[in-house]
């Protein structure tokens, strides 16, 4: 048999950013479970908050860091994926950041390019202060706004087109003066990240303006050491930036493919209709990457342990859903969907087929 | 350009590509969609709740 002309087996796995996700909510805690389903199948796709774990990363040879709203444009069979050995990365600076905060970021991404061998080109600092708000909406989701968004976007301009930049990674200063219980209740792995939000409409902004790979890292005074940091939370007090996995996922995410371009297809490049399953938590069914999935021969998987702040289950909304527990029942799904058993066939109750008229 | 956050209430459409051009419709009322998610589901009503950020040129 040609293993060459089996169809891979590709995945997605989705923990939206800054509902509370129990599983994924806090610093790059999902990354165990990518880890693990990315041994189940030959190609997996995920976006940065699974895989950001500030200090802490892994690298997945298997696995394609995409971004949010590439993600939804890739669902919905507007945009496909091109992987690549290597991205040359553009640093964007908020001008927000104080002198020696910024020194410490430059230092990352110097570390990153001594240490890890990265790329990155020479940085741009935006010409206005970003000015990041955040915002907790009613559902408990957290959101923000930047100030100056253009600011931002003509920074991306001048990296990808006079440096040469194939990836950005943002360094956006954020407020320091987070509502105080719910900055606490993150560091003890509950509740709420509330900078999550404004982070993901910021690298959002870049890939909608200029579809290249984006990523975003926030920059924040240094915090009071607490002795009840949760493990969860842990990764992002291990130093004084968050940058350095957002510079591993980028330096290696997909370029997209956007509909109109004219480049000849390649063998690896990947599209909508070759993704075999998605993996999301039971409660937050409401996102776009989901929705157009749904439309497709895609074996959606929900896992309910993984509680959110969302209340939106797949059954209003017409999602047609294999629902397990946990993770790890979610990954013998796709063992048996790769195989091609049908996962009932493993349970000890099977029924009988009945006559349709 | 700005950035909004804006909350909507949306009917429950017949299929879910329906739902999605609605929600992007009802959106593109405030601004260009960037980024939104369904965050409630209000079946009695068969109404959804969709929370966004969206951007006025």
């Amino acid at each position: 048999m040609n293993f060459e002309l089996i169809r891979p087996y590709t995945a997605i796995l989705i923990v939206p950013t800054g509902i509370g996700a129990e599983i994924g909510g806090y610093a790059g805690d999902a990354l165990p479970v990518a880890s693990c389903v990315s041994q189940v199948c030959d190609r997996l796709i995920t976006h940065p908050n699974v895989l950001n774990g500030a200090s802490l990363y892994w690298n997945l040879p298997n696995t394609f860091y995409v971004e949010g709203y590439g993600l939804d444009k890739f669902a919905a069979g507007c945009w496909g994926l091109r992987p690549v050995h290597q991205n040359r990365i553009g640093l964007l600076l908020d001008q927000g950041i104080e002198p020696e905060l910024r020194l410490r970021h430059l230092q990352a991404a110097d570390a990153a390019r001594a240490t890890l061998g990265l790329s990155l080109t020479d940085y741009v600092i935006t010409d206005a202060p970003l000015e990041v708000e955040l915002r907790k909406a009613q559902s408990g989701a957290s959101w923000g706004t930047i100030g100056n968004p253009d600011s931002l976007l003509r920074a991306a301009e001048v990296l990808i087109n006079k440096a040469g930049a194939q990836a950005i990674a943002v360094v956006a200063r954020f407020p320091d003066n987070i509502d105080e219980e719910a900055d606490q209740n993150y560091r003890h792995g509950k509740g709420v990240d509330a900078i999550a939000g404004a982070e993901a409409v910021i690298s959002h902004l870049i890939v909608r303006t200029f579809q290249i790979p984006c990523a975003h890292s926030p920059a924040l005074s240094p915090v009071p050491i607490d002795p009840d940091l949760s493990p969860r939370s842990a990764a992002e007090e291990l130093g004084y930036t968050f940058l350095p996995c957002v510079l591993v996922g980028l330096s290696r995410a997909p370029q997209f493919i956007v509909g109109e371009t004219h480049q000849l297809p390649q063998p690896t490049d990947i599209w909508a209709n070759q993704v075999d399953a998605v993996i999301v938590p039971a409660t937050a069914c409401g996102g776009s990457t989901l929705l157009s999935l749904n439309k497709r021969r895609c074996q959606i998987i929900t896992v309910l342990e993984n509680k959110t702040q969302m209340q939106v289950p797949p059954e209003p909304l017409g999602i047609k859903c294999i629902q397990v527990n946990s993770y790890l029942e979610a990954v013998g799904v796709l063992v048996a969907h790769k195989a091609g058993i049908n996962p009932s066939a493993l349970s000890s109750k099977i029924s009988s087929l009945q006559r349709r008229d | 350009m700005t950035t909004h956050f804006i909350t909507a209430e949306i009917d429950l459409q017949e299929t879910d590509s329906e739902l999605q051009k609605a929600i992007e419709t009802e959106l593109q009322k405030e601004g260009e969609p960037l980024r939104w998610a369904i965050t409630s589901v209000d079946v009695e009503q068969q109404s959804c709740t969709v929370e966004a950020v969206v951007t006025v040129s």
